[in-house]
C-alpha cells in the first residue's frame, strides 16, 4: 500500500508535483497515467526516497521508504531501466544489490530465469538492448520478493512476448494481494492491465477511480450510423444540439447521445437508418478528454477577461 | 525480525533475511568494485608501475652514491639529504604516480555511479545512503592501502639486488624503513578517501578527477611558484594535502617541516572534512 498525502516537489522555481494525495491499494493493479512532464516519475522517485518531497509525505506499507529495515523486501522499483553500471554484468549487478539484504545467490538465479535473462546474464549490461535492460530492471525489482511493486514504463522497449509477460506478471502479483503501481504511455496496454487509474496532469491529480468508471463516465458515447439521407439526419440531430460527423457518403459518427435517441430522431424525420452501432469508448478517448478538460478549463479561464475587454471597447 | 513477520502476508517469500546492515553493504560494495574489469586492471597497473619506479629509484640512488663517493674530500656539496635517508625512501618512489592513479580511480568509482544511473539502484537498496558511501570508502581505502604498502614492500624486495651493486643496504629494521613502507599505503588510503569524497560532491568523473589532481598535485606547484609574493603562502604550503602526504613517507625530517604524524594529521584532516561534507550533502540532496 502506498499513501501520498499533500505530496509536492519543486525543482527550484519549477513545480513538478503540487499537493498530490492518493492511495494505491493492495490486491489490484493501479495505473499511473499522465502526459510527459506531468510528474509521474518524480512522484515515483519520491516514493522510494530518491527525491525528497518539498512538502507532504509518502509512506509505503505504513512507513517512509527509507525507514524500512529491509526496503527491497518491501518495495521493488523499476524506475529507470538504465540504473545499472554499463561495464558490469547483469548477474554481478543483481548479486551486488542482493548482497545489501543478504539475499542468497539462488534468488538471483531465480529472478534471472524468471525474466528470461539467462543467456545474457554474464554479459556486460552496456551491450543490452532497451528490452533486455527493462528485463534486468524488473529482475532487480523482484529480487526481494517485495510486497509492493513500482514499475515506471515497464513495457518500454519490450517485444510483444515481453509486453504480455509484464501484463501477466502485474496481474498475477496483484492477485496474490500485492500492491502494483505502474505507469505507461501505452493506453491500450494500460486498459488491459490496470484495475484502477490515477491520472496526473501538470503536477496534480486529475482522476483517481476504477478504470471502468473512467472509461464509462468520461468517454463520450459514439455511435456509427448508416443512412441514405445523411444530410437530413445531420440537420435533424443538429436541431437537438447533437454533433455528428460524416465519414463516408452514407456513414455518420454521432457523438454524445444514446443509439435509441438517434433512431427516434430518424423516425420522426422519416429517415431510413440501416446501421446503428454503438462504439466502445476506449481508455484513450477517456484519457484525451480528461487531459483536454484541463486545457479547456484554462481557455475558459481566459475568456471572461477577453469578453470584458471587448465590452469595454464597445462602450 | 518479528516486525517483519507481523505485517507479512502468507505469500511473503521465505528469503526475508533481516534487512540491510553494514557488513552486507560492505560485501555489496566489494562485489561492485571487483566486478568492473577496468578497476582491477588499473589496480594491477598501479602496483606494476610503483614497483618499477622503486627499482628505478634504487638505481638512481646507486648512481648518486657513485657520484658523491668520487667527489674529493673537502668539496662543499651544499645541503644534500643523507644517503641513508635516500635509500630508506626507495620503496615508495612511485608514490606520486600511485596517488595519481588511486585518486582518479576513487573518483571514477563513485562518479560513474551517477554517470551510469547505478547510484539510483544503490540508494534504493540502501536508502540511508550514508552506509553505502561509507562502505564504498572503506572498501576502496583498504584496497588503496594494500596496493600502496604492498607495492612499497615489493619495491623493497626488488631494490635489494640493485642497491647491493653500490654496496648500499636497505633493511626493514633500519630507521624509518618500515614506517615508510606502511605509510606509502596510508597515504594512498587517505588520498582515496579524499578523492572519492570530491567525486561524491561533484558527481562527475572528469570534474572530480581534475579537482582531485588539482588539489593534490597542481596546487602545491602553484604555491611554490608564487611563494615569493607573500610569506603566508609558504606557510600554507605545509598544510596542503599533498605536503601532508609527502611528510608521511619522509625518511628524513628537515628543519621546520612536519614530522610523519603531523603530516598524517594534515592529510587526514583534509580527507575527513571532505568525507563529512560529502556525506552531509549526499544525505540531503536528491539522487
Amino acid at each position: 500500500m502506498i499513501e501520498a498525502r499533500g505530496l509536492g516537489k519543486n525543482y527550484g522555481a519549477k513545480t513538478a508535483v503540487s499537493n498530490v494525495s492518493f492511495t494505491v491499494q493492495p490486491g489490484k493493479v493501479t495505473g499511473f497515467l499522465g502526459p510527459n512532464g506531468a510528474g509521474k516519475s518524480t512522484t515515483m522517485r519520491m516514493i522510494v526516497g530518491l527525491d525528497r518531497p518539498t512538502h507532504g509525505e509518502v509512506v509505503v506499507n505504513g512507513k517512509p521508504y527509507s525507514q524500512h529495515r529491509a526496503p527491497l523486501h518491501e518495495v521493488g522499483a523499476l524506475l529507470d531501466a538504465k540504473a545499472v553500471h554499463t561495464k558490469r554484468s547483469a548477474y554481478n549487478h543483481l548479486r551486488a544489490m542482493a548482497a545489501t539484504h543478504g539475499i542468497p545467490n539462488s534468488r538471483v538465479k531465480e529472478v534471472i530465469d524468471m525474466t528470461g535473462l539467462g543467456a545474457v546474464a554474464k554479459k556486460r549490461v552496456g551491450g543490452f538492448s532497451l528490452g533486455m535492460g527493462q528485463r534486468l530492471g524488473i529482475a532487480a525489482a523482484m529480487l526481494g520478493d517485495p510486497q509492493t511493486l513500482i514499475l515506471d514504463e515497464p513495457v518500454n522497449g519490450l517485444d510483444p512476448e515481453g509486453v504480455l509477460w509484464v501484463r501477466h506478471l502485474a496481474k498475477g502479483l496483484a492477485a496474490e494481494g500485492r500492491t502494483v503501481f505502474l505507469s505507461s504511455h501505452l493506453m491500450s496496454e494500460m486498459a488491459l492491465t490496470a484495475d484502477h487509474l490515477i491520472v496526473i496532469g501538470k503536477g496534480q491529480i486529475i482522476a483517481d477511480a476504477p478504470i471502468k468508471e473512467i472509461i464509462d463516465g468520461r468517454g463520450q458515447i459514439r455511435t456509427r450510423v448508416r443512412t441514405d439521407q445523411p444530410q437530413v439526419l445531420i440537420g435533424a440531430l443538429a436541431n437537438d444540439g447533437v454533433s455528428s460527423q460524416q465519414l463516408e457518403p452514407e456513414l455518420l459518427e454521432v457523438t454524445g447521445v444514446e443509439p435509441r435517441q438517434i433512431a427516434y430522431t430518424a423516425l420522426q424525420n422519416n429517415v431510413l437508418v440501416y446501421e446503428l452501432t454503438p462504439l466502445q469508448a476506449s481508455l484513450e478517448d477517456a484519457y484525451m478528454q480528461l487531459t483536454q478538460g484541463a486545457v479547456e478549463y484554462q481557455s475558459q479561464d481566459l475568456e471572461p477577461e477577453h469578453s470584458g475587454a471587448t465590452a469595454g471597447e464597445g462602450k | 525480525m518479528s516486525s517483519a513477520t507481523i505485517n507479512t502476508p502468507t505469500h511473503r517469500s521465505t528469503n526475508n533475511s533481516g534487512g540491510v546492515n553494514f557488513m552486507r553493504v560492505l560485501k555489496s560494495e566489494w562485489i561492485k568494485i571487483t566486478t568492473v574489469p577496468s578497476t582491477v586492471i588499473l589496480l594491477a597497473i598501479t602496483v606494476l608501475v610503483m614497483v618499477g619506479l622503486a627499482a628505478l629509484g634504487a638505481w638512481s640512488v646507486t648512481m648518486f652514491a657513485d657520484m658523491t663517493s668520487s667527489v674529493p674530500e673537502g668539496v662543499d656539496m651544499g645541503e644534500v639529504p643523507e644517503i641513508s635517508a635516500m635509500v630508506a625512501s626507495v620503496p615508495g618512489s612511485g608514490l606520486i604516480f600511485g596517488q595519481l592513479l588511486i585518486a582518479s580511480l576513487a573518483v571514477v568509482l563513485i562518479a560513474s555511479e551517477w554517470g551510469t544511473g547505478m547510484i539510483r539502484s544503490t540508494m534504493v537498496a540502501v536508502p540511508g545512503r550514508i552506509p553505502a558511501l561509507l562502505a564504498k570508502q572503506l572498501v576502496f581505502a583498504v584496497i588503496a592501502f594494500l596496493v600502496g604498502a604492498g607495492s612499497a614492500f615489493l619495491g623493497y624486495l626488488v631494490a635489494q639486488p640493485i642497491l647491493a651493486t653500490a654496496d648500499l643496504t636497505l633493511s626493514l629494521t633500519d630507521d624509518g624503513v618500515l614506517l615508510h613502507i606502511i605509510n606509502t599505503g596510508s597515504v594512498l588510503a587517505l588520498v582515496a578517501v579524499l578523492a572519492m569524497s570530491i567525486g561524491t560532491l561533484i558527481r562527475n568523473t572528469a570534474g572530480g578527477v581534475v579537482t582531485s589532481i588539482g588539489l593534490l598535485m597542481v596546487l602545491p606547484i602553484l604555491l611554490q611558484l608564487f611563494s615569493n609574493i607573500a610569506e603566508w603562502l609558504q606557510d600554507a604550503y605545509r598544510f596542503l594535502p599533498g605536503s601532508g602526504g609527502e611528510q608521511m613517507v619522509a625518511t628524513q625530517i628537515m628543519d621546520g617541516d612536519f614530522n610523519q604524524w603531523q603530516g598524517a594529521l594534515v592529510l587526514g584532516a583534509w580527507a575527513l572534512v571532505l568525507l563529512v561534507a560529502s556525506l552531509i550533502v549526499t544525505k540531503n540532496r536528491d539522487v
